[in-house]
């Protein structure tokens, strides 16, 4: 894995440790100590500030740049204590929606880039296999010929004929291993459901109809493969990742909320 | 103030460690690549590839001030045909999936918006200490209403050319933007499926110096692999020529392949299409073929009009001025009326023209484009059908029931309100099979055509000596071996060229009125003309032409229950056409417009669903013809 300079910085770690305090205290459900009066400066702080100002600028601050930096540090630090002291945090809307985000992000975050094993994705697959077998469906592949007629009584006429010629028209006479996504972006949902009902046969079928008119049918195969695992592999990823970030979130709010007594007047 | 907007860069890079994004799922090396060599390739293309190549994620700096809280995970799964959860709460899907996709989202800013909301008030007030952001961060916060109204003036401020630079500056961005642009190729990377689903890297290039509109998508043919080694280019203070340079580097640099797709000519007040350079010195061979290399394609229809042709430019076009309303009177951001002597500037037709006017002074064309639709919805969710609108942005999704009578003015007071939308349109691709390369390569090409919505298959094909037997046969393999396809070239041979033109209504749509060949050439003086010929229409026995016109193909739509039958018009409609009028010497332009039978707009939809009136301004538009356009062929001296 490359990853980028920064990364490396540890000033960045500090802002991700600091973040991911945050977030474990407000999991823990006990907020920093506002009753605490002293804000510490130190070489150490000073040194990850100046750190930080050379990363984003590409050059060390002056003497200025760096007061003024702590400056906002401590007024930001001041203020926010006190915020916290006058209970401003409380029946805020926009301080609840914005924790309440956070609290969501935070339990899916490890999802959204997790890597599932294989032996997970099959799992995945045993337990949603209705799901996916509903994608073989769409994955089935036909190969058909049709031939086309603008009224049903000239192609009832020629079903009795051995080899169907139908009318002029730019629809396709052939069709060769498309799935049945494709039949439909063709033919339009009326005729690729019609065709689903079909049984492959080697005689000319129908007539089954469609927006463009009616159709005789020749359906010479129809390939329905099983829910395979290695061709549903992206699938399967990207199905798993949505349902873990969805169940994390659920899963964090139902552990959590277990720790209530909810009354609710009926 | 530069200072504050690297500020805004780096919380995004903390953020990246908050989140651990370095790390991403590997996916398979086909699905990584431009997809050639994965899947087997018909001999000819075989059918038109749908999708859209212009839609803006919670990405994008206007999309999220809007509300959109959908990213390009989302965008791609509702792309394919799944369910997802719009912004606005409601359960959404595509009747039918898209083949394709770009994500074109604002390299400008990318990201920035949402970094400024999610930031602490106290770092907007104390570190960035802007008093317009912070404004605008407290409208952000404080309603959705609100929140649109702040990215109105922001847009108003991009057009004026004052964005705080918290917003503006490229450098200081950068790393946000490299970011978010490196997680989105391992999304796209992760659901493209070579067969079954494209995901092309994009963005776009927002140049829009006064308002003028000069937007571009820029579209990748390569995987992550390549995709990785650049960056958005942006578009405040940059001008085409850097972004076509932009693009040679890349090109040279990877091996890899981009182009790049000027949209809403119609919003640019005649930038768009000038016939001298940007910086208004006449135009020199050079410039042209950059131009003409860089942007094969031209984005003539979307949500924000359409652009192939204004009544002023083409009075005797009957069928002109489709999604003109509300757009043509003024630039993008309001900023600056638009006068008719812009209009040539400003639409793709008279585009077309002065191309060959251009030409006919250097030697080279740098307007010989195709056509395509989009959406440019700003939603996340790629939708060009009118009973499935879901606005141009959050601020005007379906929950929004009064939307089509709100002012949409992006901070001005001038009148451009919601039913002036359009539902949006697509790209259609003729392609061998659907991969990033091939449908890349059918737009390099200009294989590839426009419509304002619905799926109707339209196949052009010109050559010297097609007739009406050629239909008998393998029509298609004759139109590729004896003349050429929509976007091709034709060398002129002192003969009227013919056209095998065949189109097909959308399979689950409305049926079609009639199908025009429309021409541009230069007479024996210089001089620009154009001329529209109706060359097969439904029912040419009992609606034969009157007064040199085709009669009204009527209308069945019901006002009351926004329905209509296809009682009128066909299913199909395919003629070969000869031009009539082609005399020796002349170096026109064809491209075939297929009209469909009168149908109803979203907002008779929005109207019958949400049990809304519509003004009678908007009631007299509810009902309209919804259409394709193809990519020209041009006739050639060959030199």
């Amino acid at each position: 894995m490359n990853l980028p300079g920064w990364t490396r910085e540890p000033l960045v770690h500090f802002v991700a440790l600091g973040a991911i305090l945050f977030v474990a205290l407000t999991w823990g459900g006990s907020p920093p100590d506002p009753s605490s009066r002293v804000i510490k400066v130190g070489a150490s702080e000073k040194e990850k500030i100046a750190e930080s100002f050379a990363l984003t600028m590409g050059r060390s601050p002056t003497d200025a740049e760096l007061d003024q930096a702590i400056d906002a540090f401590v007024r930001e630090e001041v203020l926010y204590r006190e915020a916290l002291r006058l209970g401003l945090d409380e029946g805020d809307a926009i301080v609840r929606r914005r924790l309440v985000s956070k609290m969501d992000l935070s339990a899916s975050l490890a999802a959204e880039t997790a890597e599932p094993s294989d032996a997970v994705l099959r799992a995945f697959l045993e337990d949603n296999a209705e799901r996916y077998s509903g994608q073989g469906a769409e994955r089935a592949r036909v190969s058909f010929d049709q031939a086309f007629f603008a009224r049903e009584a000239g192609a009832r006429a020629a079903l009795g004929s051995a080899e169907a010629s139908g009318e002029a028209t730019s629809l396709p006479a052939s069709i060769e291993a498309a799935n049945m996504r494709e039949v439909g972006a063709q033919f339009g949902f009326q005729f690729s459901q019609a065709l689903a009902a079909l049984e492959p046969a080697e005689d000319w079928q129908g007539p089954i109809q469609s927006s463009f008119g009616w159709h005789l049918v020749r359906l010479r195969d129809r390939n329905v493969p099983p829910p395979d695992f290695e061709s549903l592999r992206g699938v399967l990823a990207n199905d798993w990742r949505s349902d873990q970030i969805r169940q994390r979130k659920e899963r964090a709010y139902d552990t959590l909320r277990s720790a209530y007594r909810i009354d609710i007047d009926r | 103030m530069r200072r504050a907007s690297t500020r805004l860069a780096l919380m995004s890079a903390a953020a990246m460690v908050v989140t651990g994004c370095s790390s991403e799922p590997e996916v398979e090396p086909a699905q990584a690549g431009s997809g050639e060599d994965t899947i087997e390739l018909a001999e000819f293309p075989d059918r038109p590839y749908w999708g859209d190549t212009h839609l803006h994620t919670d990405n994008s700096v206007d999309a999220f001030g809007f509300g959109t809280r959908l990213g390009p995970e989302a965008a791609l799964r509702f792309a394919r045909g799944e369910e997802v959860t719009a912004t606005t709460g409601a359960q959404t899907q595509l009747a039918r999936p898209l083949d394709f996709l770009v994500i074109a989202d604002h390299s400008d800013a990318l990201g920035a918006t949402r970094r400024l909301y999610d930031a602490p008030r106290w770092y907007v007030d104390w570190v960035i200490g802007d008093e317009t952001v912070l404004r605008w961060y407290d409208m952000m916060h404080e309603s959705p209403e609100q929140s649109t109204r702040a990215i109105g003036e922001l847009i108003t401020a991009a057009a004026e050319d004052n964005v705080p630079e918290a917003f503006a500056d490229p450098e200081a961005a950068a790393e946000g933007t490299k970011d978010i642009w490196n997680t989105q190729l391992s999304i796209l990377d992760r659901y493209n499926e070579p067969g079954v689903f494209t995901a092309l890297a994009g963005y776009e290039w927002t140049a829009m110096p006064n308002g003028n509109n000069l937007h571009r998508v820029v579209m990748f043919r390569d995987g992550s692999d390549k995709t990785r080694q650049t960056v958005p280019f942006p578009g405040l203070q940059t001008t085409a020529f850097q972004l076509w340079e932009y693009m040679k580097a890349y090109e040279e640099e990877t091996g890899g392949r981009v182009l790049a797709i000027p949209h809403n000519p119609n919003l640019s007040n005649g930038l768009m299409f000038q016939m001298t350079m940007e910086d208004g010195s006449p135009m020199t061979p050079e410039y042209a073929a950059m131009r003409a290399w860089a942007e094969p394609v031209v984005e003539a229809t979307q949500i924000k009009g359409d652009s192939e042709t204004h009544p002023f430019l083409s009075p005797n076009d009957e069928m002109a001025g489709f999604g003109v309303q509300g757009w043509d009177f003024g630039n993008l951001s309001l900023s600056e009326k638009t006068e008719p002597s812009m209009y040539a500037g400003s639409y793709t037709r008279s585009a077309l023209l002065r191309g060959l006017t251009l030409e006919a002074q250097m030697g080279v064309n740098p307007y010989a484009f195709g056509m395509i639709g989009a959406t440019d919805s700003h939603t996340s969710l790629a939708t060009g059908d009118e009973d499935n609108f879901w606005g141009k942005h959050t601020g005007n999704e379906q929950s929004y029931t009064d939307r089509a009578a709100v002012a949409q003015n992006l901070g001005t007071r001038e009148g451009r309100f919601g039913w002036h939308y359009l539902a949006g349109g697509y790209a259609a691709a003729w392609a061998r099979g659907n991969t990033r390369a091939e449908i890349f390569d059918a737009f390099a090409r200009r294989e590839v055509y426009a419509t304002t919505g619905p799926r109707m298959t339209v196949r052009v094909f010109g050559g010297f000596d097609f007739s009406d037997s050629d239909w008998d046969g393998d029509w298609v393999r004759e139109g590729y071996s004896r003349g050429v396809p929509m976007g091709g070239e034709l060398v002129a041979d002192g003969k009227a060229p013919s056209f095998m033109i065949s189109a097909l209504k959308d399979p689950d749509g409305a049926n079609l009125d009639r199908v025009q060949v429309i021409k541009g050439w230069l007479d024996a003086s210089g001089e620009m003309q154009e001329r529209v010929y109706d060359v097969v229409w439904s029912d040419m026995d009992t609606r034969p032409r009157s007064g040199g016109s085709v009669p009204a193909v009527g209308d069945t739509v019901n006002r009351d229950d926004a329905t209509y039958t296809n009682e009128i018009g066909a299913a199909e409609l395919r003629t070969v056409w000869t031009d009539p009028d082609y005399q020796v010497g002349q170096r026109p332009f064809y491209y075939v417009r297929v009209l469909e039978i009168p149908t109803p707009r979203w907002t008779l939809f929005d109207a019958v669903r949400f049990g809304v009136t519509l003004s009678e301004e908007a009631m007299a538009d509810a009902v309209a013809q919804e259409r394709a356009y193809t990519s020209p062929i041009w006739l050639t001296s060959g030199s």
